[in-house]
């Protein structure tokens, strides 16, 4: 008898799980608008720190992590300066180009003289 | 719609998308864990819902501000 319901009570323990995971999954606001998604990515990103801080205490750790410098960089401001500079020069080069064209021609002919 | 609220929206669209990436992630490997003999075919599925699901959130957030909503409608 016990050999029948086992695959049963098997299943039936897949099913909790997976329904569970489902069910956790909806309520935390994982699967709704953007707004719920980005504020429980938010809700997410300030709980990892104390997380790792307190495994690290856990586990004996805390002095081998060596703190994240902070990197002062902004992708967006890096960016957009690349794209300030590169069209800046863009639009300098005819008269740049001239410029040492004529100074180049100059030194020929002064090398002629 | 000025640019700071297309800069917001489109902000929404990528945690958006990161968290139901990871949410349809999580939820494939559940299940062919769980169902389907750990095949990878689950996970591929899970995963495309969930970017689908981001996808289909951020057209609607972006399409909104040229709808006529039924609030509005109605007054």
């Amino acid at each position: 008898m016990a050999a029948r319901i086992l695959p049963v009570v098997k299943l039936a323990t897949k099913l909790t799980i997976a329904g569970g995971a489902l069910y956790v999954a909806c309520d935390s606001g994982l699967l709704g608008s953007s707004e719920q998604g980005s504020e429980a990515l938010g809700k997410a990103k300030a709980a990892i720190p104390p997380a790792i801080e307190e495994w690290m205490k856990y586990f004996g750790l805390e002095a081998q992590l060596p703190t994240i410098p902070k990197v002062e960089f902004s992708p967006v401001q890096a960016w957009n300066s690349g794209v300030r500079q590169s069209i800046s020069t863009l639009s300098e080069a005819p008269s740049k180009a001239t410029a040492y064209t004529n100074h180049g021609v100059q030194y020929v002919k002064d090398l002629t003289k | 719609m000025s640019e700071k609220e297309l800069g917001k929206k489109l902000d929404r669209c990528l945690a958006d998308g990161a968290i139901k990436l990871g949410t349809g992630l999580g939820l494939g490997i559940v299940i062919s864990v769980l169902f389907f003999k750990r095949h990878t075919w689950p996970i591929l599925f899970g995963t495309g819902t969930g970017l689908g699901m981001a996808y289909s959130n951020c057209q609607n957030d972006l399409r909104s501000f040229y709808m006529l909503h039924r609030s509005e409608k109605e007054q």
